[in-house]
């Protein structure tokens, strides 16, 4: 199976038929402004002193993000990592939680135990990634095999970016999926450096999609600042999975506008890259889009734009009124109690 | 009741946990058509189907991390590693994500990961380990060592049902060697419960495994000279039943400490500093402690029989503390 | 970053997990200038990035703290801003502490330096285990006298029966005394022990007999005590009494042997011993509460009431270890002391009949639980007339517990050959002054018990009796849940 290169949404009409209606793509630029917008916060928070540890945003990937988590069923899981804030939003995070979890807080989603973007909320599908990346691609393998033993019509989706897809649980990870043909999509996130490092120092592969092939099953890349093509081809994956047609390879490009996290400035990116780029801003280009082909009207924008920035300043200060976590905690949950488990063992 | 190796306990067991809860399925390497490398699952695969024992790839990390997935999902999976030596392959997604899992984002993860482990039959140095005591170290995870049939049923079915990842250790020198009375219906055995293996006043063993077996025979000479030795088998690790352990000592003033694990850093160690940190005053004697040597696990058995602790090893050092 | 009240501050932010400091490049507001929330207010430079801090509040910039140039370690306040509507106030304010500004700059980065460094150095201890590896222990033989080691449960045991490891036969490596053997050698007698150390081996049953205590004399029923009653009351010339005049209105009774004997003892007592009283009072607050938590634990699993004189009689036998004196006899010009205390218990029977003393043996042993059992005991035998004469002898020291009348003082006799008494009254809910958790001084109401200890002069002092009762009040009102 050769790779594919995804091609541009057009009309309002042509998503329409791949089943978004206006009010879906007003819904889905609300939550490109609230995923920049939690993360432009983060970033003057950190500044201020009030995040502790290190700070990781994706800006650039928006899009990405966004496109794939609008795609998911409501019973579909996945594993997003920390480029993804867009689908912890898309999938309906309180922002008051998200800037709790940044600022270590007891009403956080990990309740202060792990710190940045380490969350997911188990209850919406989200499972929080682990630093090792990309340990939970394996998980979300064995999330899809539960899934073919019980024979639901449910989807994994994990998520990987360019550096971690060369690590060993990847390809553990994706073999298994290609041997068994489990329903998970592989959506990597291709922000072109890995850290310091560009992808020709990374991998040898021309793209990483070619690597599907290896595991038995389809690639294919796509503009990563184009929300819809991401969605379009998202779709097109988890729906594929759902029908038993197997795994697939989503390889998104984007560029990462900002530094591997807030102390890192990105000085070793070449200026024009950036220029480049941030010409093809996700978010300017959809809104671009929606003036084109849906007819967006300035006061339906005003009100997008003010009530997200209401939201979010209504999310800060609540979550800067929350409470720290109490210390005499520390112990608790090291191990879980059976009335953890969710159905009891006998049944 | 019926008189079972301590193989077939805990195939009975892992069968009968198939059979009563749809949820509980196995993933391994050879598992399935061929029954698995020590026939534990033999004849599985027909009863229970593909997808329940599933013949996995050579691939820790998707057995342990499938595992993991799965467990997310609502399910009970079984994982087998081949040799116990081999979870240092998944050793990464055992303490990073499944240890830590429920602590930080409040969902459990059920998991069971059966490990063939031990050595005393010239398997060298990766087919013969006792690779517990790292991962007792890292906080979210349970060890269990049964040392006899009817143990490593009731053991392993409370593995099952326990909503934590479990390492479940099982001794593969006694597979076949160790019979005993096993019971025929469901029953489980709670983690962090001694059990005493031996009676006695003088001198207390602590050990688990294989070791309980080495243990008794080096008791029984000791009764015949007169010195009355008791031996508690741990029998988990994670947790460890500490207050048998100290009542024990209190009575008898002095201990043995014997694992087959190498002795720098083996759970021998956490148990010596204990007894030392909380039964001070009641010792008559220093703590010994009996492990194997710091080396890898050697091929030839005269340097096998020179690395796993011995009989008359244990003698010598019971006779020891027995005339301090 | 805190606002204190009214100021906002802005601090140096940690850009990194491993970054600890920051240099202040350019100040972008100076002070007295208004600033906006979120508004670039300097740019700093760390090791791994140069970037604009946004300012965490809306007002004037009041002052700056650290001048550009200057490096500081994260967490340091930077500049201080007021919020608006305090300008008025500020502005001029202002001007005086800029001049300073250099003072205070140099002494902030030193206590930002120095709230960093205990951390430091506070967590190396924590890490950096004594490099003392644990020594080594020997065998006994090679310490060269065997019978000089002494291993951690044969010490224990040693002190708690009070006896000398080196008086016991070492049967262990290099002539080791082993836990066997103490254990072994306790078992065979405890009575032998005493009698090493006085290096007179009188029986103890033998100082009874020569000066019985009144309490020898229960009712006719056991002979035996009739029998040492016998002596004594022998001692007395023939019971003779002289013929006694009687005028209008007044009537005789004779004695009964126990009053004869009451008579006789109280008389020798105060003869012989030099009586003098101390008291203390004591608040008993935690011993109500614990006995409020135990009796019903105690009630239940062990039919036995945790009293006030079992929690006394038990802290009484703790504090007694350390004042060997007051356990103590003379005998001649010697002073007996021994390591065990047999406690006795007086016993008031019924219908002002006497006084009887039964004596808890070896009460060091008893935890409160067991003395609580051993006082119910011997109470209920004293009152069905079971006591044996063990119970009765051999007494080291004495409770007496009058208070149940409401008394709240008294002066006991002490009860020969003993040199002390102790003597426990009501318990009264008086205002008490305490000290609050500021430390200063309120009224509570607490209960209060009065205690004295009558204590024969010749052997004890002031000191030693003032000593005893401050510790005894120290112990009943620390009683915690780790007391027994």
């Amino acid at each position: 199976m050769a790779v594919r290169e995804a091609e541009p949404v057009g009309s309002l009409q042509e998503v329409q038929d791949a089943g978004l209606d206006r009010e879906d793509l007003l819904g889905i630029y609300r939550n490109l402004l609230i995923t920049r917008g939690i993360e432009e916060r983060g970033h003057i928070l950190y500044k201020q002193g009030k995040i502790p540890g290190s700070f990781y945003t994706g800006r650039g990937n928006e899009a990405s993000a966004v496109g794939v988590a609008t795609a998911m069923g409501a019973d579909d899981v996945g594993c997003p990592l920390q480029r993804d804030m867009g689908v912890h939003v898309t999938h309906g995070v309180e922002p008051w939680r998200i800037f709790a979890q940044y600022m270590g807080r007891a009403g956080g989603p990990t309740q202060g135990r792990d710190g940045n973007v380490h969350i997911g909320d188990a209850k919406l599908g989200l499972h929080a990634m682990v630093s090792h990346l990309p340990a939970m691609l394996p998980v979300a393998v064995g999330m899809a095999l539960a899934f073919r033993i019980r024979e639901e019509r449910r989807v994994a989706i994990a998520w990987c970016g360019e550096g971690a897809a060369n690590r060993g649980d990847a390809h553990e990870g994706m073999n298994f999926a290609g041997v068994r043909q489990l329903p998970v999509v592989f959506v990597i996130d291709n922000n072109q450096w890995t850290y310091s490092t560009p992808t020709h120092l990374e991998y040898a592969a021309e793209h990483l999609a070619d690597r599907a092939a290896g595991y038995g099953f389809e690639g294919v890349v796509v503009d990563g600042t184009d929300v819809l093509a991401v969605y379009r081809e998202a779709k097109r994956a988890i729906e594929k999975a759902r029908a038993g047609g197997g795994p697939t390879l989503v390889e998104s490009v984007t560029l990462r506008m900002e530094g591997h996290a807030v102390h890192d400035d990105a000085s070793y990116v070449p200026k024009e890259m950036f220029e480049e780029w941030s010409r093809r801003d996700p978010i300017d280009r959809f809104r671009t889009w929606l003036l084109d082909n849906a007819a967006l009207r300035p006061d339906e924008e005003d009100e997008l734009t003010s009530g997200v920035k209401r939201l979010l300043n209504d999310a800060l200060q609540r979550a800067d009124e929350s409470p720290l976590p109490d210390p005499s905690d520390l112990l608790d949950g090291v191990f879980a109690e059976p009335e953890a488990l969710d159905t009891p063992h006998h049944k | 009741m019926a008189e079972k190796t301590y193989l077939q306990a805990i195939s009975d067991g892992l069968r009968q946990e198939m059979r009563r809860d749809q949820r509980v399925f196995v993933m391994g390497e050879d598992v399935g058509a061929y029954g698995g490398a020590f026939k534990v699952t033999l004849g599985f695969q027909e009863e229970f189907g593909p997808w329940r024992v599933l013949d996995m790839p050579l691939s820790e990390t998707a057995i342990v991390g499938g595992a993991t997935g799965a467990a997310l999902m609502g399910l009970r999976p079984v994982a087998e590693m081949q040799f116990a030596d081999f979870v240092s392959c998944a050793w990464d997604h055992l303490v990073t994500v499944a240890a830590k899992q429920h602590y930080r984002a409040g969902t459990p993860i059920p998991i069971v990961v059966r490990l063939p482990s031990g050595g005393g039959f010239s398997g060298g140095p990766f087919h013969s380990q006792n690779p517990e005591s790292s991962f007792a170290h890292i906080p979210g995870l349970k060890i269990v060592c049964p040392a006899t049939p009817e143990d490593a049923k009731g053991l392993l079915v409370s593995a099952i049902e326990d909503p934590n990842p479990v390492l479940f250790f099982e001794h593969k020198h006694l597979y076949r060697r160790i019979k005993g009375e096993v019971p025929d219906g469901r029953y489980t055995i709670p983690f962090g419960q001694a059990r005493t293996h031996r009676a006695g006043d003088d001198i207390t063993v602590v050990t688990w495994g294989a070791m309980v077996y080495t243990a008794e025979e080096a008791a029984e000479q000791l009764d015949a000279e007169g010195v009355s030795v008791e031996i508690l088998d741990l029998r988990t690790l994670i947790p460890w039943d500490r207050t048998a352990v100290l009542d024990s000592v209190r009575r008898t003033s002095k201990v043995l400490v014997l694992h087959e694990d190498t002795r720098t850093g083996g759970f021998g160690a956490e148990i010596v500093a204990t007894i030392a940190e909380e039964a001070f005053e009641h010792l008559d004697a220093p703590v010994k402690r009996i492990a194997a040597p710091d080396s890898p696990v050697p091929f030839s058995p005269t340097l096998e029989q020179a690395f796993i602790p011995q009989v008359d090893g244990v003698v010598a050092g019971l006779r020891d503390l027995a005339a301090y | 970053m805190s606002a204190t009240g009214t100021q906002i501050e802005v601090v140096m932010p940690q850009m990194g997990v491993s970054v600890s400091e920051g240099t202040v490049t350019k100040w972008l507001k100076q002070p007295g200038e208004a600033i906006a929330m979120d508004e670039p207010l300097l740019e700093i430079s760390t090791d791994k990035v140069d970037t604009e801090i946004p300012s965490p509040g809306e007002g004037i910039v009041a002052q700056i703290l650290v001048p550009e140039g200057e490096t500081v370690e994260v967490g340091t306040v930077l500049a201080v801003i007021a919020p608006a509507g305090l300008e008025a106030v500020a502005a001029p304010a202002v001007e005086a502490p800029a001049p300073a500004a250099a003072a205070p700059v140099a002494e902030t980065p030193a206590p930002a330096g120095q709230t960093a460094a205990p951390a430091a150095s506070g967590s190396e201890p924590q890490s950096a285990p004594p490099a003392a590896a644990a020594p080594a222990l020997s065998a006994p033989g090679q310490i060269g006298n065997g019978r000089t080691f002494v291993s951690p449960v044969v010490a224990r045991i040693a002190a708690e029966h009070g006896v000398d490891p080196g008086a016991v036969p070492g049967t262990g490596t290099g002539g080791r005394v082993t836990k066997k053997d103490i254990l072994a050698y306790i078992e065979a007698g405890p009575r032998a022990a005493p009698a090493e150390i006085q290096r007179t081996p009188p029986p103890v049953v033998a100082p009874s007999a020569e000066t019985p205590v009144p309490a020898v004399l229960t009712p006719p029923a056991p002979a035996p005590v009739a029998a040492a009653a016998a002596p004594a009351a022998a001692a007395r010339p023939a019971a003779t009494q002289p013929a006694v005049e009687l005028g209008p209105g007044e009537v005789e009774e004779p004695m009964t042997a126990m009053r004869r004997g009451v008579m006789e003892h109280m008389r020798r007592s105060l003869d012989t011993s030099a009586h003098v009283s101390s008291a203390i009072e004591v608040d008993m607050s935690r011993i109500v509460a614990a006995r409020e938590r135990l009796k019903p634990e105690y009630q239940a699993s062990y039919g036995v009431n945790p009293t006030y004189l079992a929690f006394i009689a038990r802290a009484t036998v703790e504090t007694l270890k350390d004042y060997p004196w007051i356990n103590a006899e003379i005998r001649g010009e010697q002073i007996v002391t021994r390591a065990f205390v047999n406690l006795g218990i007086a016993v008031a029977l019924e219908e002002g009949k006497g006084l009887i003393v039964p004596v808890i043996k070896n009460a060091q042993d008893m935890n409160l639980l067991g003395t609580a059992r051993a006082i119910a005991d011997l109470a209920q035998r004293a009152r069905t007339k079971k006591l044996l004469p063990d119970d009765v002898q051999g007494g080291t020291f004495t409770i007496t517990n009058p208070g149940g009348y409401g008394t709240f003082h008294g002066t006991p006799i002490i009860s020969q050959p003993q040199v002390g008494i102790l003597g426990t009254y009501a318990l009264v809910k008086r205002p008490w002054v305490i000290q609050d958790e500021l430390g200063q001084d309120v009224i509570a109401i607490r209960p209060i018990m009065n205690i004295t200890l009558t204590y024969d002069h010749r052997l004890v002092d002031g000191a030693l009796s003032g000593g005893f009762l401050r510790d005894l009040r120290e112990r009943l009102e620390g009683w915690d849940d780790s007391s027994s």
